[in-house]
């Protein structure tokens, strides 16, 4: 018999029982839809961990001070260490092979204040190099620019949470904010950036739409310094014109800063790119184990399809009595069955399917979880679906193939 | 020779005891013969149809089909013999209750392999030849008992088989469609099919040219009926 034929008969088969088809292939349907709901999740925490570290740049060296206390930090200052300084990135810029910029920067918490309203941020005082290592675009007005930095001027540009809590949903450009004790005047916002959850190697985690940037040159004349032994600038970020000798330039990075610093251990080099591909192996971790808890389900749901079609055979044993005694071989009725399995799982995997897509869309839409479809998941759900229906639909269709002819046609 | 059975034995075990259903059966059939096989309830007749309708296997014995050692061969070859050789007719007709009587008469046709258009052509012609050609769109449960053997019969001859075994099939009718049914095994035989049926009743097994009788697993009795009761009714039509 041509399979053609026996497709057919199965979907005879499977329309005549439709609720029963139906409930037979629930267990599918679910098990398809949260493997790639699961695998949506994860793809989508993913996403969004990759994207904090793109904003840090993945060509990037951070050197940063590290938190020290005030015990250490003087201890330090006594061993000749002056700290991160404006002289550490010239050494960088004129003895690391292969740099494009280094941009220092000092930062400080100072809550941003305008009219009665108050935001707590972080106030980054920049040089114009920033522009160079990092991909700072603003949504409104313009960045810091070299003549303002140069005169040393009260500008400001304010991240996207700042610029909303001061200012609501008004254009901040032009308006004044008081940072500390002194006026600025707004002259950009920043676009919204990726969340900054985790701490990421030494940074601390924070919210960049939180930051606030001013002239570094301005900072350092009209901020004061939390203490005595505060060093010059806070950190270095050093750009390299590719991403293949990050490690090499790190050390090169250590080498030049620990000579400057007396050996001192009184700072911190952070390689976003390496921590991202860290994180990324480690949510491909994560993700395989989601979508391995989903394919239990999957393979519960092929428990289901055996279950029932073991019933629906001793239900049809008489139908398979007759088949044989007019002529059907024991191989037509094992693939009748086996059809009627595949025909299922297929079914129940393209609803799954559709199911799956519209739980990860709606997860997005009502939670604000981000989610990431896949077509690989897809493509593996969906197969792995069938492979659990003609799995599991073996053994009863292998059962129905070996009863006695003689037997099942007198089955009452 | 059709069929020849030597010292064919039948025992179907039961846990510990072991029931013997037939012993030392004899049987030769010859083709183009109508016969006709009767006996008390128990005694072995629908166990002796299946092991020649190759649905059942002897104990002992061997047994002949169109020179073929039946005994020998494996389940495909068996499924294959009962497709193409053998038409079986039930009392309880045995139609497939979700499919229309075309698609019954089709089936076995399908398992042969037969193409889509060549084997509509034929199941409609077998539908016809037993008068049901313009029923062929409905299901079992929309015909009569006798139209509804009458398919069965259909779907027996499609594949034109070298015999027809029928058990007992008038049994679950009422006595019109009982002659309507045996005329028809009548008309089979005339065109020179071979035709066995089971039946309890003397007025059908009278139709028979040949009628065996069998008691307790054994045939008793083996004998030629000249006159034809049918045939009779043919004359005087
Ligand atoms: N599957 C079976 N298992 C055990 N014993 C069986 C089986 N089939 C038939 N028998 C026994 O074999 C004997 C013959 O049975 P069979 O069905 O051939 O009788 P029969 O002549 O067709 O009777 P009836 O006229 O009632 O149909 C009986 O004693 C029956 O109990
Ligand atoms: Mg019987």
């Amino acid at each position: 018999m041509q399979l053609g034929e026996n497709i057919s008969i199965a979907f005879l088969g499977l329309i005549d029982h439709k609720f029963r088809s139906f409930l037979t292939i629930l267990g599918i349907i679910f098990g398809t839809a949260s493997v790639i709901a699961m695998v949506a999740i994860g793809e989508g925490a993913k996403k969004q961990a990759i994207a904090k570290y793109q904003d840090l740049g993945v060509s990037n060296i951070i050197v940063r001070d590290k938190d020290l206390t005030d015990n250490e930090l003087e201890e330090v200052r006594m061993k000749f260490s002056k700290g991160l300084s404006f002289a550490d990135a010239k050494a960088i810029r004129e003895i690391l092979p292969g740099v494009i910029s280094v941009a220092p920067q000092s930062e400080i918490k100072l809550d941003a204040k305008s009219g009665d309203r108050s935001s707590k941020s972080t106030v980054i005082g920049i040089t114009p190099e920033i522009l160079e290592v990092l991909n700072y675009t603003t949504e409104k007005g313009a960045f810091i620019t070299t003549d303002q930095y140069d005169r040393q001027l009260k500008v400001a540009v304010l991240g996207a949470t700042v610029a909303r809590e001061l200012f609501s949903y008004e254009n901040p450009v032009g308006r004044s904010v008081k940072l500390g004790d002194q006026w600025f005047e707004v002259v950009g916002t920043m676009e919204t950036k990726a969340l900054f959850t985790e701490t990421v190697g030494e940074l601390a985690s924070r919210d960049l739409n939180n930051d606030v940037y001013i002239p570094l040159s301005t900072f350092n004349k009209r901020i004061p310094k939390e203490n005595q032994y505060a060093s010059e600038i806070n950190q270095l970020t050093v750009k390299l014109r590719n991403s293949d000798e990050l490690i090499e330039s790190a050390a090169v990075i250590r080498n030049i800063i620990d000579r400057h610093h007396f050996n001192n251990d009184d700072f911190s080099i952070i390689v976003p790119f390496e921590l991202m591909k860290q994180e990324e192996k480690e949510s491909r971790i994560y993700n395989f184990l989601l979508a391995s808890i989903a394919a239990i389900s999957l393979i519960v749901g092929g428990i289901g399809i055996m279950n029932i079609m073991l019933a629906s055979i001793l239900e049809r044993t008489r139908e398979i009595g007759i088949r044989r005694a007019i002529g059907g071989r024991k191989a037509d009725i094992l693939g009748q069955f086996l059809t009627e399995a595949v025909v299922l799982s297929i079914s129940g995997g393209i609803i799954g399917v559709f199911l799956g897509v519209f739980l990860s869309v709606g997860i997005t839409w009502i939670t604000d979880i981000e989610t990431s479809l896949t077509l690989y998941s897809i493509i593996i759900a969906f197969s792995f679906s069938v492979m659990v229906g003609i799995t599991f639909g073996y053994l009863p269709a292998k059962r129905a193939a070996n009863l006695k002819p003689i037997e099942s046609i007198r089955h009452e | 020779m059709l069929i020849d059975i030597q010292n064919l034995k039948k025992d179907y075990l039961m846990g510990e005891f072991s029931v013997t259903a037939l012993s030392e059966i004899n049987l030769q059939i010859n083709k183009n013969e109508f016969v006709a096989i009767m006996g008390p309830s128990g005694s072995g007749k629908s166990t002796l149809m299946n092991i020649l309708g190759c649905l059942d296997t002897p104990t002992e014995g061997t047994y002949l089909f169109d020179n073929m050692d039946i005994t020998q061969l494996d389940d495909d070859a068996l499924s294959a013999i009962r497709n193409k050789h053998i038409g079986f007719i039930f009392q309880s007709f045995n139609l497939l209750p979700r499919m229309t009587a075309l698609q019954n008469v089709e089936l076995p046709l399908m398992y042969a392999g037969v193409e889509k258009d060549e084997r509509l052509k034929m199941a409609k012609a077998s539908l016809e030849k037993v008068g049901l050609g313009d029923r062929w769109r409905h299901k079992p449960s929309e015909l009569s008992g006798g139209q509804r053997q009458r398919v069965a019969i259909a779907r027996a001859l499609v594949t034109k088989p070298g015999i027809i075994l029928a058990d007992e099939p008038t049994g679950a009718l009422d006595s019109k469609s009982g002659i309507e049914i045996m005329e028809i095994f009548t008309q089979l035989y005339e065109e020179g099919h071979t035709v066995l049926i089971i039946t309890h009743e003397r007025d059908v097994a009278a139709c028979a040219n040949r009628i065996l009788e069998i008691r307790d697993g054994m045939i008793t009795n083996d004998t030629t009926n000249i006159n034809t009761k049918i045939g009779e009714l043919s004359l005087a039509n």
